[in-house]
């Protein structure tokens, strides 16, 4: 009941892949966003979104698992951006440091102008 | 209501299994609590995320997720605060010297546990956050958060 479930969701838009994530980000998301992010990967994708939902529970845990997607983005020289995300957590990922590495836009369509002029391409 | 600043105290008291996912019923109930009292948005979004936090902290860390165990989080009303108080059973001590350091995340890059923003955030998003431990053996922590009237139109 309480255990809510993260519904992942992966599609193409011009050169990037959009990572939805649809419900809370919290321990119980682990399998599910690592998962995502791999099979971008193996894809060969180069630009990432995540894209959140405004007004979902993202706690410290889930926090500590974005964490690491970044810190492998980095290794495998990849962008990533967010979006969706409410104020207050695009504060936290402000405060928490996130935010130096995965730019914040307020919606899809922001950050998929801001990758076009880094170069994504369809 | 009463001078007495007990009585004038409406306190909220629940208990929580020690199960993840629990932590919703103490952010939620404090959230509706913080916005009858006249919270700002921004100021319930930062105790949702600051009450979800220690809750989770005391299922996972204090009572090690044992469900058996409880954790009490008390919700008290004054005029000009609120006050959150959640404890744990204490089958584990928090070290009180971790609850004071600011994580730095190209530490965490290195790190195999990203983990351990927790405490800072509840420090960064909470007005006043003390820890202490509970004579009966668990962890206590106690959070303020005040209640700012807007400038104008002061009654």
């Amino acid at each position: 009941m309480l255990e809510d479930e993260l519904t992942v969701n992966i599609r193409h838009r011009d050169g990037v892949a959009i990572i939805d994530l649809i419900g809370d980000v919290t321990t119980f998301a682990e399998e599910k966003i690592n998962g995502a992010y791999r099979q971008v990967t193996a894809r060969g994708d180069r630009f990432i979104l995540l894209n959140f939902r405004q007004n979902d529970y993202i706690n410290s845990a889930g926090i500590a698992i974005l964490i690491g997607i970044v810190t492998e983005v980095n290794q495998n020289g990849q962008k990533l951006a967010v979006s969706g995300l409410s104020p207050h957590f695009q504060k936290i990922f402000r405060m928490v440091g996130l935010a130096q590495y995965a730019e914040i836009y307020q919606t899809e369509e922001d950050a998929l102008s801001a990758f076009k002029r880094l170069g994504a391409v369809e | 209501m009463s001078d007495v600043e007990g009585a004038t105290g409406q306190v909220i008291e629940l208990r929580l299994p020690s199960r993840l996912g629990y932590e919703r019923i103490a952010m939620d109930t404090a959230a509706a609590l913080a916005r009858r009292m006249g919270f700002a948005d921004e100021r319930i979004d930062a105790l949702r995320t600051a009450i979800g936090e220690a809750v989770t902290n005391a299922i996972e860390h204090g009572n090690q997720a044992d469900a058996a165990m409880k954790v009490v989080v008390v919700l008290t009303v004054r005029p000009d605060e609120l006050i959150i108080s959640v404890s744990d059973q204490g089958r584990r001590a928090l070290e009180l010297e971790r609850t004071r350091t600011r994580p730095h995340i190209a530490d965490a890059f290195q790190r195999a546990d990203k983990g351990g923003w927790g405490i800072w955030l509840m420090r960064e998003l909470m007005d006043e956050v003390e820890f202490t431990l509970a004579p009966g053996g668990g962890n206590q922590v106690r959070m303020v958060v005040h209640l700012e009237r807007s400038p104008v139109g002061d009654q």
